[in-house]
């Protein structure tokens, strides 16, 4: 499988606080590898960098071979990001929300209707998308915020917590969402403090803690390697 | 250019919402109801215009002077009692707002220049502009009534002179001098047709400045609160677009707003004013003939000047916007601004910005929005170093403010930058 994506010793300062201190991995093409640690760990850091939301301080991140400092703009064409926190115009409907960010990734070529219709089966809101975003409930807007960050196909998807919020059965539509679709070729990078979370979706895990990435492999790889029963006992046991 | 529209729509339908056309119309309607009752009540107060009348004298001249008021549309209600108090009770009673006492002896006492006192009572029920009205009519028309009693008692006794050079020995022609145009005028006339004219410009000027740049400071603050900054921050269009695009829509909604304003603001006016294209009749080929009306070139100028004004108003607001944490906040972080605008704009209402002392000068001179408020003047006055100086002045500003917005937008400082009040300080 191709790399798609290159992070090497990316390091992060807010101000005196080192909030990455030189991480570095890898995403390959139809994987999806989960960065999992706790709150404050640097793993939305490292999305949001990825994610052309905020500058490194040091350290290379590549795209398709596209340097992030360099190419931004390539960046964008090829990403979606879905932030924890995300919200959707709320005086738009969520048809009106998915057509004018479809319109972002159509420039020529004529495509909005099709990931528009694309959307509309990810979101599986039905007539619901022809109401007000600021009528939806949370679960409904995270749905329709998963399907605008895949309709496009991208080449990355970026998801910080995408199951932040919602309740078991929303939980469990989402991570079929993903799953599908990176079966498609779809690569994914996702962060979660739900480490059953990630070891259900992922191929490959990074483990972070205070900046530093602990450990890298696959879920099965980590578990035999600590002898844990899951990654949340891996986890424990590499930070004691 | 596809992605630009995009966004510039979608920017304008969330600015154009219920609230806006709810508040747009309302305005409209207040604006157009109270210009309009002004004027009914103008209107009704010039045809009936009634007076009471106590006549104690009864000569052929008080007769004549009640006949002359009849003329000017007073209708006059006369009391047939002969007690001054009896006919202020009548008043009262027949909710009369003004009251003339002719004393007994009057037409006598003009005949051998020993002048008698016309006692005048007003009824003030209220503290309006129109409650002392009558007290001013009769005032003009006792003036004039005694400029011509005393004119023809001179014309008697002096026969040879004209009584108006006799009381009039010296006299002046005015004239009016701008630049190397000179014409025959009353200079405070012309300053008073002059103000009237361009009263608007200022008003257009701050409610456009305050308007648009509220909208923008909202715009991203709303972003912010609603969690979508960060998605479309990360989507394929250039910062850049993001910040124009804002600025666009704000500046759309702010400007076709504004001009909505204003027409609800002239109806309002015109139920003072009368309208004043009536009122230039007469001074007007004077003001053509000192090259006082703006000529297109002119009006060119001052919309260049407008423009650079709001660009400089939508820049500055884009920084503030960003500090911003919520909706809420935004609407405190406006305040700097509006006193950026509304500084120069009472300056230029009540005193001649170009008049001011030298260090006063110098404040008002670094605040952007202060030049397109001298920029009428300064193109009737041909001061073209002042509208250079003014729309260098802007542009510079401009491009720095432009500066330091696309250095924001296009760094962390975008996500991170805050203004926390509780603290004071400005977060990086």
């Amino acid at each position: 499988m191709a790399v798609v994506l290159e992070v090497e010793g990316l390091r992060k300062f807010y101000g005196q606080f080192e909030a990455l201190k030189g991480i570095s991995f890898e995403v390959k093409e139809g994987e999806i590898f989960g960065l999992i640690g706790p709150n404050g760990a640097g793993k939305t850091t490292a999305l949001r960098i990825i994610a052309t939301l905020l500058t490194m301080s040091g350290g290379k991140v590549k795209l398709l071979g596209y340097d992030l400092k360099q190419n931004p703009e390539k960046f964008r064409e090829n990403i979606s990001y879905l932030p924890e926190e995300a919200g959707a115009y709320r005086h738009l409907t969520g048809i009106d929300y998915l057509r004018f960010m479809a319109r972002f990734y159509d420039s020529s070529s004529g495509k909005t209707q099709e990931f528009i219709e694309r959307a509309v089966a990810i979101a599986g809101l039905g007539e619901r998308l022809r109401d007000k975003v600021g009528t939806y409930s949370k679960g409904m807007v995270r749905k329709l915020l998963l399907a605008r960050a895949l309709m496009t196909k991208p080449v990355l998807a970026i998801l910080d917590e995408p199951t932040s919020g919602l309740d078991v059965i929303n939980s469990l539509e989402v991570r079929e969402i993903i799953k599908s679709y990176a079966r498609e070729g779809l690569s994914v990078l996702l962060s979660s403090h739900n480490m059953l979370e990630v070891e259900y979706l992922s191929d490959r895990v990074a483990l972070i803690d205070q900046g530093r990435i602990l450990a890298i492999g696959t879920p099965q790889e980590l578990k035999e390697k600590y002898e844990a029963p899951n990654l949340e006992v891996v986890f424990r046991r590499i930070v004691q | 250019m596809k992605k630009f529209s995009n966004l510039l729509i979608k920017e304008i339908r969330e600015l154009i919402n219920k609230q806006l056309i709810f508040s747009l119309i309302f305005t409209l309607f207040i604006f157009y109801f109270i210009g309009q009752m002004t004027r009914v009540e103008a209107k009704r107060a010039e045809t009936s215009r009634r007076l009471g009348v106590l006549d104690l004298d009864r000569s052929s001249f008080s007769r004549g002077l009640l006949d002359n008021l009849r003329l000017v549309r007073f209708e006059i209600d006369e009391f047939e009692t002969g007690d001054k108090e009896e006919a202020l009770r009548l008043a009262r009673q027949k909710n009369l707002n003004f009251v003339l006492v002719i004393p007994p002896g009057l037409g006598e006492g003009v005949e051998k220049l020993e002048p008698r006192e016309i006692e005048t009572y007003t009824f003030l029920r209220s503290f309006s502009l129109g409650a002392a009205r009558y007290s001013e009519i009769f005032r003009v028309i006792l003036e004039t009534a005694n400029n011509y009693l005393s004119n023809e008692a001179l014309k008697r006794k002096l026969p040879e002179i004209s009584p108006d050079n006799l009381k009039k020995p010296l006299k002046s022609r005015d004239f009016v001098i701008v630049r190397d145009k000179k014409a025959e005028a009353s200079a405070s006339a012309i300053a008073a047709f002059m103000y009237t004219q361009s009263i608007f410009v200022p008003i257009i000027l701050a409610m456009i400045l305050i308007y648009s740049s509220q909208m923008v400071i909202s715009a991203i603050a709303m972003e912010k609160q609603n969690k979508t900054l960060e998605t479309l921050l990360t989507v394929p269009i250039s910062r850049s677009s993001i910040v124009a695009a804002k600025m666009l829509a704000a500046g759309i909604v702010g400007l076709v707003s504004t001009l909505i304003y204003l027409a609800g603001f002239r109806w309002y006016m015109r139920g003072f004013t009368g309208d004043l294209t009536q009122v230039a009749g007469g001074l007007a080929p004077i003001i053509k003939e000192l090259g006082l009306s703006l000529t297109t070139s002119g009006s060119l100028i001052l919309l260049i000047s407008l423009f650079l004004a709001i660009l400089c108003a939508l820049a500055l607001a884009t920084i503030l916007g960003v500090l911003a944490e919520d909706y809420r906040s935004a609407q405190s972080l406006i305040m700097p601004l509006l006193l950026l605008v509304m500084i120069p704009y009472f300056l230029s209402i009540f005193t001649d910005l170009r008049a001011l002392s030298w260090p006063a000068r110098i404040v008002i001179y670094a605040i952007p929005f202060s030049h397109p408020f001298m920029t009428t003047q300064n193109i009737l006055f041909h001061n073209y170093r002042g509208i250079a100086f003014g729309i260098i002045y802007m542009l510079a500003v401009f491009i720095v403010l432009v500066i330091i917005t696309a250095r924001i937008f296009s760094t962390d400082r975008v996500l991170t930058m805050k203004l926390r009040w509780r603290r004071r300080q400005l977060v990086l």
